[in-house]
């Protein structure tokens, strides 16, 4: 990498990961901070990530990021000790320094540099810090057992959990002591990660490993350094432990001394220290009482086996599945569906000819049971390909308050349901649309506080990003309680800009109206604002959504507050769909996009301006006959029936009647892509393969619908100038 | 020259198929597989020559005609009818012949430069012409002819 870290790509990846998470901590916990300010957990939070990120990026080498991160730490730890007052500047102060380990991260893992300077971030820091009182740090005052147990650790020494401390407080209980090691893995092994798994075997035969770092899980997926800290109680004596641990090859111990937790904390100054220094005994010792080792009988424990180093790890059931496997095994439980689905014709075959035998029973009985399991294939496959949204959920906050700072708006963002789960590559698709939507909430949603305060709102306007459960679907809900959409200023709008014709804007229902804000190149933003008054963004956030067969529905009262409600399947690749002929070949149209379906006599089929259309309970509906939509001729010996079938289909809060020569049924439909050599196809999103072995084409009924209306639309527009 | 000889006399493996009267050949390592024609389904606003897709073991595939494709009369199906399956761009794509007739070891000693007399085919889709026990075989740049003109980027 062009930083020359002394690290191989693996494990770049392990601490960009970890960086990810670290930062991601960081910045909900500032973002928590600035509302409640006296909470010290929040600071504990934030102060821990730091630490962490410190540590790591100090191990890996970059020199700036440990820098930054260690003056980030002594302010956060003047705060968390009382002596600092979180105001807005420490606050905005944070938010910077999070911004350049966020360019650092990148500099990492791209391997160029940034170029951003962290000089003057370094020296706000300084600042601040100088502001804090200039108490001493209370190591000698301190009472024995200090509220903040951790801060008792010998320097150089992570966090151990409340559980780990039970444990080394309670070994002399067990006739035990509490030991901790410093090891360090020879840079020339060839696999660390062995002899790391060695060490932990080794103690692990004279005692318990109540923690590691690595652990033995990171040990086990070899995300290894070379360097090696170990807290264990064991019966044995100091020289017994000394051996052992000698006895490794490979690895050198840097320091082994037995651990008490009981002690005063240890000068503070030593909090100074960076992770991957190798510790110095002395240094690293406040010890008060060293625990008696006791020459009693050893008991040795039970010896360790490959998988049962005690306590070392949280045991973790899970593995890591490449997203291809899951796509694949998908796909095959996809082919599965076809075939049940051929034998179920020929079942059908066999009842007919032979009424009921034996052998068409036991089939039918097979059959049903393939379709439960193929059931239950297909559903765990399906979880198993799920994450909760949070994951995308927690980036939102500090963008939005971002957005807001520069609009000039107050916004009160809430977050809710991000427990829900949804299917990774329709979490990654849904990012940036939905980052538009709420973009857009705040820019033009919510008013000015003045004009707020004005109409009797709160100054504050309340964005709201929730995500839900429905059926078979979920719905993320993006609103806000500002000025709402108005059908009448789209209007105008829409015909200012030579989209549509006065009349036909008049014609339009409210929905109708309101959902114009989809159509490409429309914007109600007077001035370009660099934040979404472009007018690129709304048309391509409804074909993302489109893209994942998803819809988005508008619900909004003027004066009151929008809302943006985006539906999603939970699976991508079924869909139940329904199917329909024409001209012998059968179509596939997603059952969500039909409203209903109907058989009308052509005679009621009217003409208004060139249009076919029918009137249904009141309300004109615009009719398209496939035939035409796809540029399709009739045989010259056709006769038009008397009857055709009508299905009724929403688009874009639009309904449009396709007129088709046939209904045949509806049923899951596995998609498969037509392909590179075929290409995209307007009107068309895929083909599938029915029980008959015949391939039917998949409708993309918006793209359909919307490649005809704006033809039709310039026409009319063109037309009445 | 006797080395001269040898090294011209490279053998290529050839699938021979018939379009109408005529015998054509494709690399044998361009022809994934050979398969009896199925039911075909049209997709609409494709070029004329793509006739449609088509289903192959669970994967949906296109299928062009290679005679509409070469200019050649399209005569119905028969029994014989097959679709020889290529590999293009990473994907499949199934061409209708009116037979497959062998496989053939044509030496390159056989084989002529395309010329217009020889076929009715543009020379661009023709690698040359092999003549092979008084049969013409007009070999094919199936590359060539499956690229999509239509879409060509200038």
């Amino acid at each position: 990498m062009g930083f020359g870290f002394d690290t191989s790509a693996e494990d770049i990846k392990v601490f960009l990961d970890e960086a990810e998470e670290m930062l991601q901590n960081m910045e909900g916990g500032i973002l928590r901070l600035e509302k409640e300010s006296d909470n010290p957990e929040v600071v504990q939070e934030i102060f821990r990530a730091a630490h962490t990120l410190k540590g790591s990026s100090a191990t890996l080498g970059h020199q700036r990021m440990a820098e930054l991160t260690h003056s980030m730490e002594n302010v956060l730890d003047k705060v968390r000790k009382g002596k600092l007052e979180v105001t807005g500047a420490v606050v905005d102060t944070l938010f910077a320094c999070l911004d350049v380990l966020k360019a650092y991260k990148e500099e990492i893992a791209t391997g160029e540099e940034s170029g951003v300077s962290a000089q003057s971030i370094l020296e706000q820091l300084a600042a601040i810090d100088r502001t804090g009182s200039a108490a001493p740090a209370a190591a000698a005052s301190l009472p024995a057992q200090p509220p903040a147990a951790a801060s008792s650790m010998p320097a150089g020494l992570p966090q151990l959990t409340p559980a780990d401390e039970e444990k080394v407080k309670s070994a002399p209980v067990r006739g035990m002591t509490a030991f901790w090691a410093h090891m360090q893995l020879d840079k020339n092994a060839a696999m660390p990660a062995v002899r790391a798994f060695q060490t932990l075997l080794a103690v692990g035969d004279i005692g318990e490993v109540v923690r590691s770092w690595p652990t033995q899980e990171e040990v086990e997926e070899d995300k290894v350094g070379d360097d090696m800290k170990l807290v264990f109680v064991t019966r044995e004596s100091m020289e017994v432990v000394r051996t052992t641990l000698e006895g490794i090859p490979e690895v050198k111990i840097l320091a082994v001394s037995p651990l008490s937790l009981a002690t005063p904390a240890p000068a503070p100054a030593a909090a100074a220290a960076v992770v991957a220094e190798p510790a110095n005994a002395e240094v690293a010792m406040p010890l008060a009482t060293l625990t008696a080792d006791p020459e009693g009988a050893p008991r040795r424990e039970a010896t360790a086996t490959a998988g049962q180093i005690k306590g070392a790890k949280n045991s973790s059931r899970t593995v890591r599945v490449d997203v291809e496997v899951l796509d694949n095994l998908m796909n095959t439980v996809g082919e599965l569906v076809i075939e049940r689905t051929r034998l179920l014709q020929v079942l059908t075959h066999l009842e007919t000819d032979r009424e009921g035998d034996e052998a068409s029973q036991v089939m039918s009985s097979a059959l049903a049971q393939i379709g439960r399991l193929t059931g239950n294939l297909q559903d765990e496959i399906q979880r198993a390909r799920m994450l909760p949204v949070d994951n995308l959920f927690r980036k939102f906050p500090r963008m939005v308050r971002d957005v807001a700072q520069k609009a000039g708006k107050e916004i009160e963002f809430v977050v809710q349901g991000e427990e829900t789960e949804l299917d990774r590559s329709v979490i990654e698709e849904i990012g940036d649309p939905l980052m538009h939507l709420l973009r857009n909430s705040v820019d033009h949603g919510v008013e000015p506080p003045m004009d707020r305060l004005k109409v009797g709102k709160l100054a504050k306007g309340t964005v709201t990003l929730e995500a839900l459960r429905e059926e078979n679907r979920i719905v993320i809900s993006v609103r806000d309680d500002g000025r709402g959409i108005d059908p009448q200023r789209i209007r105008a709008s829409a015909v200012k800009k030579g989209l549509l014709s006065e009349d036909a804007a008049r014609r339009l229902s409210d929905n109708e109206a309101i959902n114009l804000i989809w159509a490409p190149g429309f914007s109600t933003a007077e001035k370009v604002s660099d934040i979404s008054g472009r007018g690129v963004g709304l048309d391509v956030v409804h074909k993302n959504i489109e893209k994942l067969n998803g819809s988005v529905e508008i619900r909004t009262e003027v004066g009151k507050g929008t809302e943006f409600r985006v539906k999603l399947p939970l699976t991508l690749a079924i869909i139940r769909a329904l199917q329909v002929e024409v001209l012998d070949t059968t179509y596939c149209i997603e059952l969500s996009s039909v409203v209903e379906t109907d058989r009308i006599p052509t005679s009621e089929i009217k003409t208004v301006r060139q249009r076919e259309v029918i009137v249904k309970r009141g309300e004109v509906i615009p009719l398209l006959r496939l035939v035409d939509a796809f540029g399709q001729q009739r045989p010259a010996d056709f006769v038009e029936p008397e009857e055709v079938f009508v299905v009724i289909v929403a688009v874009m809060g639009k309904q449009i009647g396709l007129v088709v020569d046939n209904l045949i049924g509806e049923g899951d439909v596995v998609i498969k892509p037509l392909g590179k050599f075929i290409g995209d196809i307007p009107g068309i999103s895929g083909a599938t393969i029915m029980g008959n072995g015949d391939v039917a084409i998949i409708l993309d009924i918006s793209s359909l619908v919307n490649t005809v209306q704006t033809e039709l639309n310039r026409q009319e527009a063109a037309l009445s100038r | 020259m006797e080395q001269q000889v040898e090294l011209r006399d490279a053998v290529t493996q050839v699938v021979v198929f018939q379009l109408g009267k005529e015998l054509y050949g494709a690399d044998i390592s361009a022809v994934l597989e050979v398969s009896p024609l199925l039911r075909v389904t049209k997709v609409p606003r494709t070029p004329t020559y793509i006739d449609g897709v088509t289903n192959l073991r669970g994967r949906v595939i296109p299928v062009v005609d290679l005679r509409k494709r070469l200019g050649l009369p399209v005569t119905p199906a028969t029994k014989a009818t097959r679709i020889a399956v290529a590999e293009i761009d990473g994907g499949m794509v199934g061409m209708i012949v009116d037979a497959v007739v062998e496989v053939l070891r044509v030496p390159a000693s056989a084989v002529e430069p395309p010329s217009a007399m020889f076929s009715k085919v543009d020379t661009e889709h023709v690698q040359g012409v092999a003549k092979v026990d008084d049969r013409l075989i007009i070999l094919l740049d199936l590359a060539r002819i499956l690229m999509r003109e239509d879409r060509k980027v200038v």
